[in-house]
C-alpha cells in the first residue's frame, strides 16, 4: 500500500456507484445495497477500488454488520424550537424564579448575553406511568405514553440560528449544501417498496421550513435520493396527477407505443443499462400512479382510528392527517418520513418569542393527540418495534425571557430536549441533564451527531462507516471525526 | 444555587470537526496566553515534579485515572482525537492540534484545566463534567508539573505495534514533486506507432488507437451523418439541429462537409451558451445565497454574461481565469468591464447573513473561494488541509492557509454593499453624469439633515423634559449629540405633533421620509465585484483545527509545496494602490508554466465534456486520491497543444472533433464489451443521456417556442403552486417573466438555491452550494412522472401538435414523418409511421381521444422517446 501511485480511495467507485444507479433505476432497491456491499459501499473500508467483488479481507463485516432494529423512522420536526423547560425537562427551581432577573450566559439569535429574567415555566409539570416522568400539562395525550418514549434531556447543537441549525438538524452540518438524514438512510437501504420513494416529507400547511428546498435536499448525492413532498390532499405527489383530459386507457397505450419504440433502440445499443432503466422508471411511474393516493386514501381506515388521531376535532385534523398518512407509509416500506408541526415564520411554527403560552398552547394543542395516536396506533398494530420515532426541533429555548416584557423565550443550542420512541429504543427512560435552570445541558451531553448516529445505528447501519466519497473526502452523515450512538436509550 | 456551573455555557463539544463554528470564549480563558510560548517551555526538565510524593500522586491516582478515562480518545484507539495524546510526559507536554495543553510556567492557565472545568471552547470529557474531586486531582497534579513515573506508557499493549492510521502516511511534498504524474511538467510527447495508419486521422486518434491495438481491440465504424450532426450540434450548442441542418449535410458530399459544420457551430453564439455553462457549474454559479433568507445576489447575471461572451469570443483560458481572479488589479481594467464583472467569480457563493460565529463565517466565505480556486483551476483538493495536513495528497496545512493568504484581504460579501459592487457605465460621461448625480444628492441630504436638526432643536425647546435635559449640557459637543439624538429617535415621532403643532411635524415626517430616499445611491447599472481593505492586509494565521479563533503560526501568501519554493514575492503597491496585488501574483503564478497542472485540468475538462468523461475521471481531483490518466500520453499531448494554440479552447475542440475516436458511431462490439464494460479505452463513442439544461431546451426548440434571446437578467419560468409550498413564503422571490421569456434558454433561469426548477432538478442540473465537476445522469420515476403528467411537458406537447398541422398539413404521414425529423433527426421507417398512426386511431377508437387529443399524446409520447433523450 506504499506505493503513492496507486490509488486506495478513487473516483472509480463512485463511477461504478453512478454505473449501478443507471442499471438500478428509481428508488434505489436493496439489491443495489447489497452489490454496493461489495463494492467497497462503506468508504472507511474500501480497497475493491477496480474490481467491485475485490475484498482483501474476507472478514470485512457485511453490509447488515448489524442487527436492524427499526425498519423506517418518522421524524415529527417541531420547527421552530419547542421550550424544553416548558414540555419535558422539569426544572422546578425554574418556577420559583420566575420574574427575577440574575445572572445567565446564553447565546440566541438576540447574540449573547449575561444577564436575563427567568420566566417560570408556564405550565404545570406531574408524573406519568410507571418512569414517574414529568410531562407537561401541554401534553395531556403524549404523557399517558411516557413508558414507550426516551427522552434526552442534554442534547446540544452548534447554532442557535434557524437557517444554519435546520440544516445541521437534517444533514448534520451548518452550511449548506450536504445531503439530508433521509437521503443518507436510503442511499444506505434503498427503498422496499419501488411503487413509493423512499424520503417522503411533509410540510406544514402555513408553509415550508426556512432554507424551503435544502431541507430535503440529496446534497452532492444523486437527484434519486431527494425527499419527496408528499401532500394530504389533492395531488399527493407532484405530477401524479394525469392531465384532465387524459384517460387510463389512453395514456397505457401512449406508454405501450413508447416501449415499443424504446425496446427497438435499446436492440441497437447493447450495454447500455440507463436505456432498459428508463424504460422501467415509466412502469414504474404508472405502478405509482395507482399506488400513491391509495396509500394516502384514508378512507380506508376505520372511525376509531380517526379518533385515535384527533381526526374528528378541527384543531387536530390537520397534523392528525399526516400522522395517520406516517403510518401509512411506513406500512408500505417508506423509509424515512419526516413531518413538519409548525411552518413559515414566527409563530406559525413553535418559535415563541413573544408571546409563549399562546403559542405553545397552539402548537402543542393541534399536535399532543395526534402523535399520542401514532405512537398507540403502530403499538396495537405491531409497528412500534420496527418504527423508529423521532421528536424535536433544531434546538430549544432560553430559561429566560428575550425582552423587557413578555413570556418570549429566545432560541437556545446549548442544551435542549429531544425524545425517541419505538424502534428499539428502550421505553421509559431519560438521559442526559441541563443545568438547574435549563439553560445548559451538563450531565451526558450529546450532539445532534450522536442522534444522527442513533437514528442509523437502529436501521442497522455503522454511523462511522456509511460514507460518500465527494470532494476528496469519505463524507459521513456524522462528520469525519464520527459520533457514537446515545448507547444509554438502546434497548 | 448560581454557583459558577450555572454560567457554563457548552457549546461543543471537543470531538466535532474543527471546521465549525467556534466561540472566542478559549481565548478568553488563556488571556494573553501564547502558544508557541508554551511550546517551548514544553521540553522543559522536571524541576522538584519528581519528588516520591508526586510519583505517588500519579502512581496511585492520576494514572489509573488517565487509563480509565482519557486513554480511549487520547493515546488508545485508533483515532487520536485532536491530536493529543495522553499516554506519556512527553504527550503530554507535547500537546495537540490546538496547542500545549499544559503550561509548566503558569500552570493555571492550562488547557488542561480550562478543558475540565468546562471554562472555554473546548469541554472535557465531552459528555460530562468530572466530579469535583477529580478536577482537583487533575489541578495537582499540572500544578506540581506533571509528575511521571519514568518509563510508564498508558500506550495500550496492542496498539503500541500497529501504527495510528490505517492508511499509508502521504508523500511529501518535495518527494512528490519529484515522482508524481500530476506534478511533473507537462512534456509533448511523441505519436505512439499505430498498426492501422489509416484510422489515424489527427494525433488524437493515434493516441486512442496504440492502446485498442494493444488489447486486440478495433475501432467502432463511423457514425452515420445524422448521428454525427447531432452528436457535434449538441456538443457545441447544446441544441438539436434543425431539419433544414441535416439536410445540408447529408446532402453535401465534398470532403470537408463534416468540417464545414463544426466551423459554422463553433461560430454559432450558442456555443458560449452551451460552454458557458459547463463552467457555471464549476464555480458554483448560483444567484442566491442560501439559508433562510435566500436573497438573490444583486446583479450576478452580468457574470453569467460575462461567461458566455468570453467562451464566444475564444478569450484565451489564462487571460480569463487572470480576470476572474484579479480583473480589478488588471491595468486594462479601465477599458472594459469584463475584468471587474469577471471578479463576481468571488461573489457566486453560499452565504449566511446571520451567522453563528462571524469569524468563523469569513472564513468559511474564504474557504468557499480556496476550495473552488484549488479544484477548479489547479485541479487540487487544497481544501482537504483547513484542519490538518492533507491525509492523502502532499498539501500541508500551511499551503492551504498560504493560499488564503492571497484573499486575505477581500472585503467580505454584503449582498450588495460598497465592497461588492461598483456602478458600471455604458455610455461616454456616464461617469461624470452619475457622479454629478451622487454630488447633488449629497447636497439633498445635507439640506434635509440640517433642517431636521433644526426642528428637533425647536422641538427639545417646546418639550418640557427635553429641555430640561439639554439645559443641563455644558459642552457643543453634548448638545450637538442631544440634538442628533432627537432627530432620530422615537421620542420626536410619538410627541412631535403635540410639541410642534400639525405642520411642523408634518414637515418633519416628511423629510424624515425624504431622507432614506435620498441616502439611497442613485437607481444605476452596477456589477457584482470584489475589493480588498486597502493596499495592506492584515495577518493571515494558520487555523488551528480550522478553527478561525484559534490562531496559530502567522503564514505568508505562497504556492503550495508540492510545486513550489518559499512565499510568493507581492511587489509593493502603488501609492493610492486599492488592494494589495496579492490576487494578481496568485493569477499570473496559476496561469504559468510553473503549475503544471492549469492545462492539463482544462483540456482534461474539454475531452470530459465531448467524450462524456475525462482522461482523468476526476477533473477536480489530480491529486494522489484522483483517479490516473486512462491516456495520459494524449493528455500531456492535449495540454502542449492548447499551449501552442495560445490556450484558446476552439482550435482544441475542432481538434478532438475531427477525429475519427470522435466520429466512431456508438455500436457494439462484442469482445470490446466483454473486455471492457465501461470503455475505458474508447473503442466506441459513448451514448449519452442530454443534460437538465438540453431536455427543457430540445423540447422549446423542437415545437418551435424556443425563444433565441442572449444575456440579461434572468428569467422565471413557471413553477407550480405545489413546489412553492415548500418555501417560508410560498412564492417569495420567484418573478414572473411572461411566456415569450419564460421560453429563453436555460442557462439564462434564475438560479434560486432553496427553489430549484424541477424540470432541471430532476434531470441532474449542478448542486450550487460547491464546484460541480462532474453531472450525475439519475433515471428515476419522478422524471417520468413530470413528462407524462407535467404542466410544462403537457403545454409543450400541444404546441408541437400545432407544429405539425401547420407544417405538415392534415397528412398524418407527413406529421408523423416531420416529428420524428425534429426529435430524432431521422425519418421513420414505414413500420414505424404505422404504429404512430394505429396509436393515434386507437387512442380515437377505443379510448374516446379527439383527433386533436390523439395528436397531442402522440407528440407527449415522440417527447418522452428515448431516442430523443440520448445522443448516439
Amino acid at each position: 500500500m506504499s506505493d503513492p501511485q496507486r490509488p486506495t480511495n478513487t473516483f472509480c467507485r463512485r463511477t461504478r456507484r453512478e454505473f449501478l444507479w443507471q442499471a438500478g433505476a428509481g428508488f434505489t432497491g436493496l439489491a443495489l445495497a447489497g452489490l454496493l456491499d461489495g463494492d467497497g459501499f462503506f468508504g472507511a473500508r474500501a480497497y475493491g477500488a477496480h474490481k467491485a467483488a475485490a475484498r482483501l479481507n474476507p472478514e470485512e463485516p457485511r453490509f447488515a454488520q448489524l442487527l436492524p432494529k427499526a425498519k423506517s423512522v418518522i421524524f415529527l420536526f417541531m420547527y421552530g424550537g419547542p421550550s424544553h423547560v416548558d414540555t419535558f425537562d422539569y426544572k422546578p427551581k425554574l418556577y420559583e424564579l420566575d420574574g427575577k432577573t440574575i445572572q445567565i450566559k446564553t447565546f440566541g439569535r438576540g447574540g449573547k448575553k449575561n444577564e436575563g429574567r427567568v420566566v417560570g415555566p408556564k405550565w404545570k409539570m406531574k408524573q406519568y406511568g410507571q418512569s414517574g416522568k414529568y410531562i407537561s400539562d401541554l401534553f395531556p395525550n403524549l404523557a399517558t405514553c411516557v413508558d414507550d418514549i426516551s427522552f434526552i434531556h442534554s442534547m446540544t447543537a452548534d447554532s442557535p440560528i434557524h437557517g444554519s441549525a435546520m440544516l445541521q438538524m437534517n444533514t448534520g452540518k451548518i452550511l449548506s449544501g450536504s445531503p439530508c438524514i433521509g437521503s443518507w438512510v436510503n442511499y444506505g437501504l434503498g427503498s422496499v417498496n419501488q411503487n413509493m420513494p423512499g424520503f417522503c416529507v411533509m410540510l406544514d400547511p402555513t408553509g415550508g421550513p426556512i432554507s424551503g428546498s435544502k431541507n430535503w435536499s440529496n446534497g452532492y448525492m444523486p437527484a434519486s435520493y431527494q425527499g419527496v413532498i408528499l401532500r394530504s390532499a389533492g395531488e399527493p405527489i407532484l405530477d401524479l396527477k394525469r392531465p384532465d383530459d387524459m384517460t387510463d386507457p389512453m395514456q397505457r397505450r401512449l406508454l405501450d407505443t413508447l416501449k415499443d419504440f424504446n425496446n427497438e433502440h435499446e436492440v441497437s445499443h447493447e450495454g447500455y443499462s440507463e436505456l432498459s432503466a428508463r424504460v422501467s422508471s415509466y412502469e414504474m411511474a404508472y405502478r405509482m400512479q395507482q399506488y400513491a393516493p391509495d396509500a394516502v386514501d384514508l378512507s380506508k381506515e376505520n372511525l376509531a382510528t380517526w379518533d385515535m388521531y384527533g381526526l374528528n376535532d378541527k384543531k387536530t385534523e390537520e397534523f392528525g392527517r399526516r400522522c395517520l398518512l406516517a403510518r401509512r407509509l411506513v406500512e408500505r416500506g417508506v423509509r424515512f418520513v419526516q413531518i413538519y408541526a409548525g411552518g413559515a415564520n414566527n409563530d406559525d411554527n413553535w418559535d415563541a418569542h413573544g408571546d409563549l403560552v399562546k403559542n405553545h398552547t397552539f402548537h402543542a394543542g393541534r399536535t399532543d393527540k395526534p402523535i399520542a395516536g401514532l405512537i398507540q396506533d403502530l403499538k396495537q398494530r405491531g409497528l412500534l418495534e420496527e418504527t423508529l420515532i423521532v421528536w424535536g426541533g433544531e434546538f430549544g429555548r432560553q430559561p429566560t425571557a428575550e425582552y423587557a416584557k413578555g413570556t418570549g423565550r429566545d432560541h437556545n443550542a446549548a442544551g435542549f430536549t429531544m425524545w425517541m420512541a419505538g424502534g428499539g429504543i428502550k421505553g421509559g427512560t431519560s438521559v442526559g441533564e441541563t443545568d438547574e435552570l435549563g439553560n445548559a445541558a451538563v450531565t451526558d451531553r450529546f450532539h445532534v451527531k450522536n442522534l444522527h448516529a442513533t437514528i442509523l445505528h437502529q436501521l442497522g447501519v455503522d454511523p462511522n462507516r456509511l460514507s460518500y466519497f465527494y470532494g476528496g473526502l469519505d463524507q459521513r452523515l456524522v462528520g469525519v471525526e464520527g459520533a457514537e450512538p446515545i448507547r444509554q436509550i438502546i434497548a | 444555587m448560581m454557583g459558577k456551573d450555572m454560567a457554563k455555557f457548552p457549546r461543543r463539544k471537543f470531538s466535532r470537526p474543527a471546521a465549525v463554528l467556534g466561540g472566542v470564549a478559549l481565548l478568553c480563558a488563556l488571556g494573553t496566553f501564547a502558544f508557541w510560548e508554551i511550546r517551548s517551555a514544553a521540553a522543559a526538565e522536571m524541576p522538584k515534579t519528581a519528588s516520591a510524593d508526586n510519583l505517588k500522586l500519579f502512581d496511585q491516582q492520576v494514572k489509573p485515572f488517565l487509563a480509565a478515562n482519557c486513554i480511549k480518545c487520547h493515546g488508545g484507539e485508533t483515532k487520536i482525537k485532536g491530536g493529543l495524546r495522553l499516554t506519556s510526559r512527553d504527550s503530554v507536554l507535547k500537546g495537540g492540534d490546538d496547542g500545549a495543553v499544559v503550561s509548566l510556567d503558569a500552570p493555571d492557565k492550562s488547557l488542561l484545566l480550562a478543558a475540565i472545568n468546562y471554562g472555554g471552547e473546548i469541554k472535557m470529557p465531552p459528555d460530562s463534567k468530572l466530579p469535583p474531586d477529580k478536577i482537583e486531582l487533575l489541578t495537582k497534579w499540572v500544578k506540581a508539573g506533571v509528575p511521571w513515573t519514568a518509563g510508564v506508557d498508558l500506550t495500550p499493549a496492542v496498539l503500541a505495534e500497529t501504527p495510528a492510521s490505517g492508511r499509508p502516511d502521504p508523500p511529501t511534498p518535495e518527494a512528490a514533486r519529484k515522482s508524481f504524474w500530476a506534478f511533473q511538467p507537462v512534456k509533448r510527447p511523441p505519436l505512439p506507432a499505430v498498426k492501422d495508419s489509416a484510422w489515424v486521422r489527427n494525433p488524437v486518434d493515434a493516441f486512442i488507437l496504440a492502446k485498442l491495438e494493444a488489447k486486440g481491440f478495433k475501432p467502432a465504424p463511423p457514425a452515420d451523418k445524422v448521428s454525427l450532426i447531432r452528436r457535434a450540434t449538441y456538443d457545441l450548442t447544446g441544441l438539436p439541429p434543425t431539419p433544414a441542418e441535416i439536410d445540408a449535410f447529408v446532402a453535401d458530399q465534398s470532403t470537408n462537409a463534416y468540417e464545414k459544420v463544426i466551423d459554422r457551430l463553433l461560430a454559432s453564439p450558442h456555443y458560449g451558451e452551451k460552454w458557458g455553462r459547463y463552467w457555471l457549474d464549476l464555480v458554483r454559479y448560483g444567484e442566491s445565497n442560501s439559508y433562510e433568507r435566500d436573497n438573490p445576489k444583486p446583479n450576478v447575471w452580468r457574470y453569467r454574461d460575462y461567461v458566455i461572451r468570453s467562451f464566444n469570443d475564444d478569450k484565451p483560458y489564462d487571460r480569463f481565469v487572470k480576470e476572474q481572479l484579479a480583473g480589478d488589479e488588471m491595468p486594462d481594467a479601465a477599458s472594459s468591464y469584463d475584468p471587474i464583472i469577471a471578479t463576481g467569480f468571488y461573489r457566486l457563493g453560499i452565504w449566511d447573513d446571520e451567522p453563528n460565529d462571524r469569524l468563523q463565517a469569513r472564513y468559511d466565505g474564504l474557504d468557499d473561494i480556496v476550495t473552488t480556486t484549488g479544484q477548479v483551476f489547479m485541479g487540487l483538493t487544497i481544501d482537504c488541509a483547513r484542519c490538518h495536513n492533507h491525509k492523502i495528497d502532499p498539501i500541508l496545512q500551511t499551503d492551504y492557509y498560504r493560499l488564503l493568504a492571497f484573499f486575505q484581504n477581500i472585503r467580505p460579501f454584503e449582498n450588495g454593499g460598497a465592497g461588492d459592487q461598483t456602478e458600471i457605465f455604458d455610455m461616454p460621461g456616464g461617469r461624470q453624469a452619475y457622479d454629478a448625480q451622487v454630488a447633488s444628492k449629497k447636497q439633498q441630504v445635507a439640506a434635509t439633515e440640517a433642517r431636521i436638526i433644526e426642528i428637533a432643536s425647536d422641538f427639545i425647546a417646546k418639550y418640557p423634559a427635553q429641555a430640561a435635559i439639554y439645559a443641563k449640557l455644558t459642552t457643543e459637543r453634548e448638545r450637538k449629540r442631544k440634538r442628533e439624538e432627537v432627530a432620530y429617535g422615537r421620542l420626536i415621532f410619538d410627541e412631535g405633533e403635540l410639541a410642534l403643532g400639525h405642520k411642523e411635524s408634518e414637515e418633519y415626517r416628511k423629510l424624515r421620509r425624504e431622507l432614506d430616499e435620498e441616502k439611497h445611491p442613485p437607481d444605476h447599472a452596477r456589477a457584482l465585484c470584489v475589493s480588498e481593505n486597502g493596499a495592506t492586509a492584515a495577518d493571515t494565521y494558520v487555523c488551528l483545527r480550522g478553527n478561525a479563533n484559534v490562531p496559530g503560526e502567522i503564514v505568508h501568501p505562497g504556492f503550495p509545496k508540492v510545486l513550489a519554493d518559499g512565499d510568493a514575492v507581492i511587489p509593493k503597491p502603488a501609492p493610492g494602490a486599492k488592494t494589495t496585488g496579492r490576487r494578481t501574483v496568485l493569477a499570473n503564478w496559476i496561469t504559468s508554466d510553473a503549475d503544471p497542472l492549469f492545462t492539463r485540468v482544462m483540456v482534461n475538462r474539454i475531452f470530459q465534456y465531448h467524450f462524456g468523461r475525462g482522461i482523468v475521471r476526476s477533473p477536480n481531483n489530480f491529486g494522489v486520491q484522483g483517479d490516473r490518466p486512462t491516456h495520459p500520453e494524449l493528455l500531456d499531448w492535449l495540454a502542449s497543444e492548447f499551449k501552442a494554440d495560445g490556450l484558446h479552447l476552439k482550435p482544441i475542440h475542432k481538434l478532438l472533433m475531427m477525429s475519427n475516436a470522435y466520429q466512431m458511431s456508438s455500436a457494439v462490439d462484442e469482445k470490446a464489451l466483454a473486455e471492457d464494460p465501461q470503455n475505458n479505452l474508447f473503442w466506441r463513442f459513448d451514448l449519452r443521456r442530454l443534460t437538465a439544461e438540453e431536455v427543457r431546451d430540445s423540447i422549446l426548440a423542437v415545437d418551435g417556442s424556443l425563444n433565441t434571446k442572449m444575456y440579461g437578467p434572468s428569467i422565471y419560468p413557471f413553477i407550480s403552486r405545489g413546489v412553492m409550498a415548500g418555501q417560508t413564503h410560498p412564492g417569495e422571490d420567484w418573478h414572473t417573466t411572461g411566456t415569450d421569456e419564460d421560453n429563453r434558454r436555460s442557462i439564462y433561469v434564475h438560479i434560486k438555491r432553496s427553489l430549484p426548477v424541477p424540470i432541471l432538478q430532476a434531470f441532474d442540473a449542478a448542486e450550487t452550494d460547491r464546484s460541480c465537476p462532474v453531472r450525475f445522469a439519475t433515471v428515476q420515476p419522478t422524471q417520468a412522472l413530470g413528462m407524462l403528467n407535467g404542466t410544462f411537458l403537457n403545454e409543450e406537447a400541444q404546441k408541437l401538435a400545432d407544429r405539425l398541422k401547420r407544417e405538415a398539413g392534415d397528412d398524418l404521414t407527413k406529421q408523423v414523418t416531420l416529428a420524428f425529423r425534429l426529435t430524432t433527426g431521422r425519418v421513420p421507417t414505414q413500420p414505424e409511421i404505422s404504429r404512430c398512426l394505429d396509436m393515434m386511431a386507437a387512442m380515437q377508437k377505443h379510448d374516446g381521444a379527439t383527433p386533436e387529443q390523439a395528436r397531442k399524446y402522440y407528440c407527449l409520447m415522440m417527447l418522452n422517446l428515448n431516442e430523443f433523450m440520448f445522443l448516439d
